[in-house]
């Protein structure tokens, strides 16, 4: 752990009687985490703990090294867009922007230029004199979006960012993350949906039930998951060939012809040492016309790890 | 508190105003505090009107003032008749009484241009006299230190605060609003101060803005000659007591009521409690008067109105009446109260976090 990164020791935070997060232990470092988990799973308790809208009811969060408790500082260096959909009433984006940016203690020339910055960014600058009641949802996070990243902070986080987002501006936003994730800054997302989830992260938190169940990039928490055999799929053109060629390895567990004659489907315990053996395949004459992991996906992992049920929540 | 604190206040004010004074929220608080205004003009209107009305009757029946004035109970029809001539407007009836008898009953009205005199006589005896003098500028001044102290400052301000006050926090926790300040690098205190003096700036412009269209109202019937006489007697000086006493009763119950919103999720029960409290000052105990905002807030008042005439008798003998305690006392009390109140929420702003879904 260094001071560059985001830690949580030992957290729990309970509401009353209701559990918040328990025993948290974490170490987030630079680039796109994504917390993944059902309702109620504490991602939001999460970000809220390390923003110090809530405070731990034990353990200790460090934020770059700060304690989410000294505002004054730890907001220079974080952008927090949260999931609530409302606004101060009667302003624009603009304003909005503007408004808060002035709070930071920027000058009112520098407040507007870093709103205008941070409007354009998240491609709102047709919309950005209109009053922010009259906007989409999609609008509405996108505002979101920008009031988080004005101030250029080192540590962005964001709850469920994507919701309401057109798959263009989806795109757009997602390589706005990937942007920031590439200048050496902390992206903390949160998301239901698991195939951006996917897309996005250079690591994943699973949480479930205040827990963190998994954490980590998402094919090594794989790779980690020894009772669910990796299930590669081969398209080639013998088949039949193949799957007995790939049944004489030890840690090939199941292998299954697919219905059209189109290939295969391989289960193995060392996903690594399969794809070796490939290589060696392909010399020998088998015509091999594509590999794809099939489970290789967070969906995966979180199945395997969380169950389908709450996955499915 | 450095440079750039400041400017946050700032910020925060420009933030919170539009919200303190445009919100469909404190549309009642306008209401309650132009009332009076709308009251005296009615008043500055009506007024004159009736005292044109009383010189045109006084032209077609000439009453002598000293005649008006020497009228008592007791004194016979005849000879008020005889005395006055023939009244300007006049009603007869009867009435049965106890044992099958019949009382007659005559109302009669005069005036000498000025007053209106209403006199009933039962049986041809003056029995209730009534007289409705012209509005003069000590008159008018005691009624506006009536309407004062009890409207204006015990529930208009009161009401008023409660509703802009107790918004600082709690509706923008109903609004989901106030994690945006908890997101910027300011200490809570610094975000404290900034709503209480928005609260203070709107509630101070439009209650003291109030109080002075009230005067203006209120003296608007009278030649000005008379009004520069007044104001340079004693006028200013009064009108500057009621806008600093309107002023300080916005600090003071603005601070009761911004610590209701951070404490209580719903702070008409705090508000309820209070009001009762300000409300009953006027039976309490000298010892338990003094704990109370209203007390202080009196003592700084100009004229000091008395109890309304209205109120029942039984009523009138719980009243006990303290004497005032002096202004620099009184200020201080007001102060020590506003600033222990705002350092209590100063406190609670500090552990305050963000739970809307329990808000």
């Amino acid at each position: 752990m260094s001071d560059g990164d985001i830690s949580f020791d030992n957290v729990s935070r309970f509401y009353g009687e209701v559990l918040g997060v328990n025993r948290v232990t974490l170490n987030i470092p630079p680039g796109i985490t994504s917390l993944v988990g059902p309702n109620g799973s504490g991602k939001t308790t999460l970000m809220n703990l390390m923003t110090g809208l809530v405070r731990p009811t034990r353990g200790t969060i460090e934020v770059l090294g700060l304690a989410p408790t000294d505002s004054q500082r730890l907001f220079r260096q974080v952008g927090y867009s949260t999931q609530f959909d409302s606004f101060p009433k009667g302003i624009t984006g603009f304003e909005f922007i503007y408004s808060f940016l002035r709070l930071f203690g920027y000058s009112s020339e520098e407040s507007k230029k870093l709103a205008a910055q941070a409007i354009d960014q998240v491609h709102l600058g047709e919309a950005a004199e209109r009053q922010i009641a009259g906007y989409s949802k999609g609008m509405r996070q996108r505002i979101k979006l920008a009031q988080a990243i004005a101030h250029d902070p080192k540590v962005l986080v964001l709850d469920e960012p994507l919701n309401g987002l057109d798959p263009l501006v989806r795109a757009e936003t997602i390589a706005l993350f990937r942007k920031f994730a590439g200048e050496g800054r902390h992206v903390i997302v949160s998301s239901h949906v698991l195939h951006e989830v996917d897309l996005i992260s250079d690591q994943v938190i699973l949480l479930s039930s205040g827990y963190v169940v998994a954490e980590g990039q998402i094919h090594s928490l794989r790779s980690e998951i020894q009772e669910h055999p990796m299930q590669i799929l081969i398209r080639c053109d013998r088949p039949g060939a193949l799957a007995s060629r790939v049944f004489e390895q030890d840690h090939v567990v199941e292998a299954q012809l697919l219905a059209d004659r189109s290939g295969l489907v391989v289960k193995t315990r060392d996903a690594d040492k399969f794809y070796r053996m490939l290589n060696h395949l392909a010399l020998d004459g088998i015509k091999i016309e594509g590999v794809a992991p099939v489970d290789d996906n967070v969906n995966s992992v979180y199945e395997y790890l969380i169950g389908g049920e709450e996955a499915s929540k | 508190m450095n440079m750039q604190e400041m400017v946050q206040i700032v910020a925060i004010i420009r933030l919170e105003l539009r919200k303190n004074f445009l919100s469909r929220r404190v549309i009642w608080v306008y209401v309650l505090a132009f009332a009076p205004v709308l009251l005296y003009i009615a008043n500055s209107i009506y007024a004159p009107r009736e005292q044109a009305r009383l010189a045109a009757i006084a032209a077609r029946h000439p009453v002598a003032a000293a005649d008006l004035s020497s009228l008592k109970n007791g004194d016979s029809l005849d000879d008020i008749i005889k005395k006055l001539g023939e009244p300007y407007e006049q009603h007869t009836g009867r009435r049965r009484v106890e044992g099958g008898r019949t009382n007659e009953r005559a109302w009669y009205r005069y005036t000498d241009g000025q007053s209106d005199v209403s006199l009933m006589f039962v049986n041809g005896v003056l029995r209730r006299l009534e007289r409705d003098d012209p509005e003069t500028l000590p008159l008018i001044s005691a009624i506006f230190a009536t309407i004062f102290r009890f409207y204006y400052l015990r529930l208009a301000v009161f009401f008023g605060c409660v509703g802009i006050f107790t918004n600082l926090f709690r509706g923008e926790m109903l609004d989901k609003s106030l994690h945006f300040y908890l997101l910027t690098p300011m200490r809570r205190e610094v975000l404290l101060a900034g709503k209480y003096l928005s609260g203070l700036i709107a509630t101070g412009v439009i209650f003291v803005s109030s109080t002075a269209l009230q005067w203006v109202a209120m003296l608007w019937q009278f030649k000005s000659a008379e009004v520069a006489a007044f104001l340079a007697a004693q006028g200013w000086s009064h009108l500057f007591a009621y806008l600093g006493v309107t002023l300080l009763a916005c600090a003071g119950y603005g601070a009761i009521f911004m610590a209701a919103g951070l404490v209580f999720r719903n702070p008409v029960v705090p508000a309820a409690i209070v009001l009762l409290w300000e409300s009953a000052n006027l039976f309490l105990p000298v010892a338990l008067k003094k704990l109370s905002l209203i007390f202080y807030l009196q003592s700084l008042s100009p004229v000091v109105a008395a109890p309304d005439n209205s109120m029942p008798p039984q009523l009138m003998l719980l009243i006990s009446e303290a004497a005032p305690t002096p202004s620099l006392v009184a200020l201080g009390c007001l102060f020590i109260v506003t600033t222990v109140v705002i350092v209590y929420s100063a406190l609670r702003a500090r552990n305050l976090e963000i739970n809307y879904s329990v808000d």
